[in-house]
């Protein structure tokens, strides 16, 4: 492990930090969509996370940092190359008051068989139909993030991450319900 | 607590966030009220389809080489005795202690959840030859001999896939298809005994949970022969490789098919 206090200090956090290389690039290909961005948008996180190196509190999570540089940096060079909505009502109705009506393709256990037999590029195809804000935070909840990491990673609150991710979730559910039919 | 306050925890519930009480009072309301339980069924399902099927898509070598390219490497430097072992030890010693309280529950627990895994790669083989029975047109490309079907693959798959046996009378090579096990792309290739089909899976083998128990030395590998909805199932190793053979044929035919497909080329 290394410490604040060690003069090296952007070579032993570059040495944790290569560990997550691979999470890293599995979410900018979802994020942007093909092999070539996601390079880019990896590289420039790593470039961006050794230039402030010196910003990274010891005994925080290094994994949650580096998720949040690659927010910022995907946000800073690519969302602005699209007309994308992202949040897209996201933030602005409440998942849990929706009911019942929210499931209704999952009615039975028949179509529970169903989802459960989704092969993975169905799986794939409904996740880049979401919002990237949707599939931001689907994928950092899979990557066992706490809320209040992902909250970090998006800049927004814990309390927002909750509706977030339950709207997301039934979003991805609707859409896979496309392909369970 | 209501239904919209249960739903609101679901998965905090699931992933073991809750205090106590709250967890108490949610999985009583979950033995009594059928919709909220089914939703927690959905959410799990949801879960688990994720964790095992969404393709990952790690980092490639070059890029990796880039990136420790960019960072530079720790200098050599003198260091005090505590730098030098006590950084070291202590955390060993603290896993040390971890491992002597973890490993016996491990070992307890070990057994039941490689069978689950097993169970999951046999039910994923079957769904998958099922998959392609249904298929109205199952083959992406028809063979005209294995020199034929096996550069079809190339560029479709980050992988090579090695099957050696390019079919015989017994076994008639039909053709080859992309499709999917798990969270992975996969090799399909599809023989055919008499009017059975016989489906191949060829995939990357890492990060699964291969069966240790029950294996059968067949030709040069050590195979696991299981069934599961009348149909037959073969699965095993070799290299980085996975192989999953699956068919309503005899088992004693699907096996000889794994002895033929086992040998070096």
């Amino acid at each position: 492990m290394w410490s604040r206090e060690e003069p090296d200090l952007g070579a032993a956090l570059g040495r944790e930090a290569l560990a997550y290389v691979d999470t890293l690039h599995n979410t900018a290909r979802y994020l942007t969509g093909n092999d070539a961005d996601a390079d880019d948008l990896v590289q420039e996180t790593y470039a961006r996370a050794l230039g402030a190196a010196d910003q990274f509190t010891p005994g925080t999570n290094l994994k949650a940092w580096l998720f949040r540089i690659l927010r910022n940096t995907f946000i800073s060079l690519y969302r602005r190359q699209r007309n994308n909505p992202i949040v897209g009502g996201l933030d602005t109705v409440d998942p849990f008051a929706q009911g019942p009506a929210d499931e209704k393709w999952l009615r039975d256990d028949i179509e529970l068989d169903r989802l459960r037999n989704i092969v993975a590029e169905e799986i794939e195809k409904a996740m880049m139909r979401l919002s990237e804000e949707a599939r931001a935070v689907i994928l950092l909840d899979l990557e066992g993030l706490t809320e209040v990491e992902v909250a970090h990673v998006l800049g927004c609150a814990v309390g927002t991450v909750k509706s977030r991710l339950a709207r997301a979730r039934a979003a991805l559910r609707q859409q896979l319900g496309d392909y369970a039919r | 607590m209501d239904c919209q306050d249960v739903r609101s925890q679901l998965l905090d519930y699931q992933r073991g966030r809750l205090e106590p009480k709250l967890r108490r009072d949610v999985r009583a309301h979950l033995e009594t009220c059928g919709a909220c339980a089914h939703t927690e069924e959905a959410e799990q399902a949801m879960t688990e389809l994720l964790e095992r099927r969404l393709p990952q898509h790690p980092a490639s070598l070059a890029l990796k080489r880039r990136l420790a390219a960019q960072w530079p490497s720790r200098p050599l430097k003198k260091d005090s005795w505590w730098n030098r072992w006590g950084r070291s030890v202590a955390p060993a010693f603290a896993v040390a202690v971890a491992l002597l309280v973890a490993i016996p529950l491990f070992y307890e627990r070990a057994p039941v959840r490689q069978a689950n895994g097993t169970a999951i790669m046999v039910a994923e083989a079957v769904n998958d030859h099922l998959r392609l029975l249904a298929s109205q047109h199952p083959l992406e490309v028809e063979s005209g001999g294995i020199h034929q079907v096996k550069p079809w693959f190339t560029g479709r798959l980050d992988f090579a896939p090695v099957v050696s046996f390019v079919g015989d009378q017994e076994f008639l090579l039909q053709g080859g298809a992309i499709g999917y096990f798990l969270d992975r792309k996969a090799a399909v290739f599809v023989f055919k005994r008499r009017l059975h089909t016989i489906s191949l899976l060829v995939f990357r083998g890492e990060g699964l949970p291969w069966p240790s128990r029950r294996l059968e030395p067949i030709g040069g590998i050590q195979a696991y022969p299981t069934a599961v909805r009348g149909f037959n199932v073969v699965l095993w190793r070799a290299g980085e490789l996975g192989y999953a053979l699956v068919s309503d044929v005899d088992s004693r035919e699907l096996l000889t098919l794994a002895d033929k497909l086992s040998e070096s080329p």
